[in-house]
């Protein structure tokens, strides 16, 4: 058929439509991260650069961007270079450049220009329209190159003639926020990079169909790279400013020692006294507020969460668990299958506040009529229940049925198939699930503050073990530990960020020192269970494969 | 060469302790001066694959005459599938798959840097084994090829203009349909969903999408596997007359339909081995291998 | 029914020991009681709880797989319970709140809005609109984003970045809510405050954007179990005609796994729809209408979840029960999107045919 066109199948020597859009690109990523150390405040905004202002020197680059840019496409549209562009950038293109054309525009028209609001929209729609038929009329190299080229050319100016810069602000009537220079320019020069980068990867593969393909995926590798970003700027932060917090009077040495009273192990054997690692950490160890410490420390909301922990699972692995073995193994009813799918899919759902108001509501006033421990590890608990449900089920369902034919072929029955073959092989998958699933728990603090939320600053550890009684009127045991508020890691964070100071004197930091201190605290718990349980997934995966 | 290393190492054919390393070597010898009139349409010269640790294909060569249609048989695992996916470069989507030799299409080299892997693949058409139309109407599924590549422009931006090419897209999707023996069926349907058509015209229509980014070789993976006997034949029929204009290599584990269907066929046995190559009667009626003989008569595979 | 029902419990009776099924149906019986019990706030819940774990114990040493199937039995219909629980309770509190101000509580925009009390009309519309503001900003910055990294994971990354990115958006799920909204109190909203010098620390926008952040790894993950449930064999076809990748992405893949994405799309609208913490410690708990709406740095901020978890520690009579009728509205919002996202999934996987 002669409607089709073919092109090079090997791709010749490296063009330079390839160097001059490599070069643009690599600009453009500069400017992106150098615009942000600026709007982090790592790098000041009037830093000279080789002589000049940071932000003259943004101009320049993206003067130089919007040169190369506009090179390379009309270079391709006389046929200077070789390339493969489709017969129009096409309307994707078009409204992109369209949208930023009216917003220049009628910045431009309204801010500059000092234009009333019916010149500004003029303005606005027929800049946005022209760009918009700049990119959708031509063939597409120029449709994609030139109005993205006149775009960075115009912001380029705007810098280097100082029209925005560091003197610039302007503060919207509808809008109770001002926009100064000293942001906007970083948040325009991001913009351009974008665009100029995303045009200059389009150039680089030769337009057409490859050159979309690239446009796009530079776009996606750069959201993906945003993320890992967000991600490794909320860590490195947590760290940087909990660290020194968390070892405030810190003491690592090897001079410890560990003393082994020989009568304990009922031999005649003289008290020993093992050379050992000394560690100390109070911030970890001592109580968050007393008389007696003077560093407070995060011990009451360790324990404190470590109970709760223990209390929800303690309440739903072994419900959650009995549930999907029913679900998966003994009902055969599709319609009642699917309605606890439901239910277990909408408590997945529902939101932590709401299981607070839950606990509030039910146990809160059947525990003492106080906030307490109990009434967090159950609220906890329920919510740990559906992801209990959910893994188990799924990792029960995963087990090849080959094992239940092979043990019910030997005549044994159908619990002890369960118990024998099912469930050992299932277990790495619960495992996993639960470990997941109590590190989201532990991180919990909305429902806290409803049921179990002490004083912000607890003076003494929840003694749990130690505070079990009989007593001769029902309920004959009681736990006077089980039924006090208390506090947990992230329970602790909230409070240091609702209190405005630390109880007492002279700690040596401020309550929100000690709150980053906490945040790394729960951060190393969370993440480690996660770790963990990330792990322990590619650890039996792997098995499974290997088998 | 270093065919002579491979043809020794023993495979689990009992038929292999009765043929020499001398005879084998002959045979190899017999089919790599194979005939073919002509350029040939694909030449492969000592390709081999490997999935991991598993060497799926060994040292295999050949060259495949144009406009014909080669037939690649042997049993299930024996590699001819893969074979086949190495000519348009679809291994390329299996991560583990280490791929070594030369593959050349109309005089060019695929497997070396640089290759536009779309280029070649408009070049090197496919049907899968399984009827794949996409989930959009019949007329879409025919012109997907060429609208994607930019030769047919039914946008929604070129409507507007007044440019685009609904005729031009119209007489293409009649002419692959016919080329596909299906137009006649769907001729009053095109804009109804593919998925709605039977699994013979399913296929038919993958054939019809493929035909459509006019290719110069159409692969084929077990076309008909999947199929009743009456699409079946249907599609045996349109092999034959693709053949006319188009290099077709299809891979079969039928025997009698490579017989029926093909000029030359090649029979590729466990272990990843090609083990004769030739003119089909000349294969079915006097293999020069031991092994394809026992292969061909049912004693093995 | 009722027969079939019968019939069943027949059968299942011939299949077991008298003896067991009656332990069993103690056994239950005394879970029930305790329940009751506990509802009423009796002192005598321990003697059924007792009773129970003593039963279930000898049932285990005596008639194991009987108890096994009736004990699994009961725990799922606990599990059910569970939810029904939460609904009854949360419907009970709230009733009296509802009943004072009817559905005039939902769309009430005059003063005063806040806070309910029995003799003066209140209105729960300044935080639904907060949630509905922030929750839009959410979408918008968690929607596309989320999207390209769940094609990135499924379609475009190599083996090893996979490995590497995969897991970082797990981790960015396991980080507590409470630590988002520390750096979003200690960091962002100060960085707003000074750099826009908006009127209060901390508005809708900075708080809309930490939750659209939040509810990234939500989408990324579900929109990716979605699109790699498009089988193989389509995304060949597509490129065996020799399209790039991304057309194939773009014709293909992400038309065939629509209801997916946008399964996935709901699921993380909800998320941040009930995210509480980050919300809570950021946004500045004026209650109010922000004029014009889009003005999202102003001074007013309260939503849903914020005014429940700020509020409701030391509410009591009319308050705390306007705060149970917040609960209700955000559960069922909530709900409706979840229950949505379900059926489109459910839809989605009835068309592949896969069972996952």
């Amino acid at each position: 058929m002669s409607t089709v066109t073919r092109h090079a199948l090997v791709a010749g020597e490296t063009t330079l439509r390839e160097y001059v859009s490599t070069g643009v690109m690599a600009v453009g990523a500069v400017l992106f991260l150098a615009s942000w150390a600026v709007l982090f405040q790592w790098v000041g905004e009037r830093t000279p650069v080789l002589g000049v202002d940071l932000f003259t020197l943004f101009g320049v680059l993206l003067l130089a961007m919007a040169a190369g840019i506009a090179g390379v496409g009309v270079a391709s549209r006389l046929g200077h270079v070789s390339a493969s562009p489709s017969a129009s950038a096409g309307l994707v293109a078009g409204s992109l450049f369209g949208g930023i054309g009216f917003v220049t525009g009628g910045l431009v028209a309204s801010q500059t220009l000092g234009m009333g609001t019916v010149g500004w929209l003029a303005v606005a729609v027929a800049t946005g329209v022209a760009a918009a038929a700049l990119a959708v009329v031509p063939r597409e190299d120029v449709g994609s190159t030139l109005p993205a080229a006149l775009f960075l050319a115009l912001v380029g100016a705007l810098l280097v003639t100082d029209t925005l810069g560091l003197g610039w602000s302007w503060s919207p009537n509808d809008v109770s926020a001002t926009f100064v220079g000293s942001v906007m320019v970083p948040v325009v020069t991001i913009a351009g990079s974008l665009v100029g980068s995303w045009s200059a990867a389009k150039a680089r593969a030769g337009f057409g169909t490859q050159g979309r393909e690239a446009g796009a995926f530079y776009l996606i590798r750069l959201s993906v790279f945003g993320m890992l970003g967000v991600l490794t700027l909320l860590v490195g932060f947590i760290v940087k400013n909990g660290l020194e917090t968390a070892l405030t009077n810190a003491q690592f040495g090897l001079d410890g020692h560990l003393d082994l009273p020989g009568a304990l192990f009922g031999v005649a054997l003289p008290d020993w006294s093992l050379p050992f690692v000394d560690v100390q950490v109070p911030f970890v160890t001592n109580v968050s507020q007393s008389l007696y410490v003077d560093v407070p420390g995060l011990a009451p909301a360790i324990l404190g969460t470590l109970w709760l922990v223990v209390g929800a699972m303690l309440f739903a692995i072994p419900l959650g668990l009995a549930a999907a073995i029913f679900l998966a193994e003994y009902t055969e009813s599709r319609l009642f299958r699917q309605l606890v799918e439901v239910a277990t899919n909408g408590l997945w759902s529902t939101p932590s506040i709401v299981f607070g108001l839950f606990g509030l509501a039910f146990l809160v006033p059947r525990f003492g009529g106080g906030k307490s421990l109990l009434s967090g590890q159950l609220v906890l608990g329920f919510m740990l229940l559906p992801l209990v449900v959910i893994t188990s089920y799924e990792s029960i369902k995963a087990v090849p049925d080959e094992y239940r034919d092979a043990s019910a072929a030997l005549g044994v029955t159908q619990w002890q198939t369960i118990r024998s073959a099912v469930l050992p092989a299932a277990m790495p998958g619960v495992i996993t699930g639960v470990i997941l699933g109590v590190g989201r728990i532990a991180g919990e603090t909305a429902p806290l503050l409803l049921v179990y939320g002490g004083p912000p600053f607890a003076s003494q550890n929840p003694n749990v073990l130690s505070s079990f009684q009989f007593t001769s009127s029902p309920p004959f045991v009681s736990n006077t530990a089980l039924l006090d508020a208390g506090s947990a890691l992230p329970y602790q964070l909230y409070t240091s960020i609702t209190s405005g100071r630390l109880p007492g004197q002279g700690a040596p930091f401020t309550v929100q020192d000690f709150g980053w201190g906490t945040a790394l605290v729960l951060l190393v718990v969370v993440l480690g269970l996660y770790a963990v349980g990330i792990a322990s997934r590619l650890y039996f995966r792997n098995k499974l494969y290997n088998e | 060469m270093s065919n002579a290393d491979v043809s020794h190492q023993s495979t689990p054919a009992p038929a292999s302790t009765t043929t020499t390393g001398e005879t084998e070597e002959t045979v190899r010898e017999s089919w790599r001066t194979y005939d073919v009139t002509g350029e040939p349409a694909v030449a492969v010269e000592d390709l081999n694959v490997h999935y991991g640790d598993d060497h799926a294909l060994k040292d295999v060569s050949m060259d495949i005459p144009e406009e014909s249609v080669t037939a690649l048989i042997g049993p299930s695992g024996c590699g001819k599938s893969t074979f086949l996916r190495c000519l348009n470069r679809m291994n390329d989507r299996i991560k583990a798959a280490r791929i070594d030799g030369s593959v050349e299409v109309g005089g060019e080299e695929i497997y070396q840097d640089g290759v536009d892997l779309v280029e070649l693949r408009k070049r090197v058409g496919m049907v899968f084994q399984a009827p794949n139309p996409f989930p959009k109407s019949i007329r879409e599924n025919v012109s997907y090829g060429p609208r994607k590549h930019g030769d047919l422009d039914t946008s929604l931006l070129s409507r507007l203009l007044g440019r685009d090419d609904a005729e031009a897209e119209e007489a293409l999707v009649e002419q692959c349909l016919r080329d596909a023996a299906l137009y006649e069926e769907v001729a009053d349907r095109l804009e109804d969903n593919a998925l709605g058509l039977s699994g013979g015209q399913q296929q038919r229509l993958c054939i019809a999408r493929a035909l459509a980014v006019d290719p110069d070789v159409l692969l084929m993976d077990e076309p008909a596997s999947a199929l009743d006997p009456i699409a079946t034949a249907k599609i045996e029929d349109l092999i034959g007359e693709l053949a006319e204009d188009y290099t077709v290599v299809v891979v079969t584990h039928n025997m009698q339909q490579a017989a029926r269907i093909s000029d030359q066929t090649a029979v590729f046995l466990t272990g990843g081995e090609l083990v004769e190559y030739g003119d089909t009667d000349q294969v079915f009626e006097s293999p020069e291998s031991q092994r394809v003989e026992d292969y061909i008569t049912g004693k093995f595979g | 029914m009722a027969s079939r029902i019968v019939e069943r419990f027949e059968q299942y009776r011939s299949r077991n020991e008298d003896a067991a099924l009656v332990l069993l149906a103690v056994t239950a019986l005394s879970l029930v009681v305790a329940f009751v019990l506990f509802y009423q706030q009796s002192r005598w819940t321990v003697v059924p709880v007792a009773a129970f774990l003593v039963l279930t114990v000898v049932g285990w040493v005596r008639y194991q797989a009987t108890v096994a199937r009736g004990l699994t039995f009961v725990m799922t219909v606990a599990t059910v319970a569970v939810l029904g629980l939460i609904v009854a309770f949360l419907v009970v509190r709230a009733w009296p709140a509802f009943e004072q101000m009817g559905l005039e509580a939902l769309y009430r925009t005059e003063e005063p809005l806040w806070k309910p009390a029995k003799t003066t009309p209140w209105s729960l519309a300044p935080m639904i609109v907060g949630t509905m503001v922030t929750t839009a900003i959410a979408t918008v910055v968690a929607a596309p984003l989320g999207i390209a990294g769940a094609l990135y994971i499924s379609e475009i990354a190599s083996e090893t970045t996979r490995e590497v990115v995969k897991p970082g958006i797990e981790l960015m799920a396991g980080i507590p809510s409470i630590t988002y909204g520390f750096i979003g109190f200690v960091i962002v909203n100060r960085f707003f405050y000074e750099a826009f010098q908006t009127s209060t620390i901390g508005n809708y926008f900075t708080v809309g954007v930490m939750i659209g952040i939040m509810a990234l790894p939500t989408i990324v993950s579900v929109a990716e179990d979605a699109l790699s449930t498009v089988p193989e064999a389509m995304k060949s076809g597509a490129l065996a005609v020799g399209t790039t990748n991304w057309q194939t992405m773009k014709s293909v893949t992400v038309p065939s796994a629509f209801s997916g994405v946008s399964a996935a799309v709901l699921l993380g609208v909800g998320r941040a729809m009930g995210e509480t913490m980050a919300a809570t410690v950021m946004i500045p708990h004026t209650k109010g209408f922000a004029d014009p709406v889009y003005d999202v740095f102003g001074g007013v901020g309260e939503t849903l979840t914020t005014v429940i978890a700020f509020e409701g520690g030391n509410a009591t009579g009319r308050h705390i029960e306007g705060l149970f009728a917040a609960g209700v509205v955000l559960f069922a919002m909530v709900l409706v999107l979840s229950v949505t996202a379900q059926l489109i999934q459910a839809r989605m996987r009835s068309k592949y045919g896969g069972d996952r």
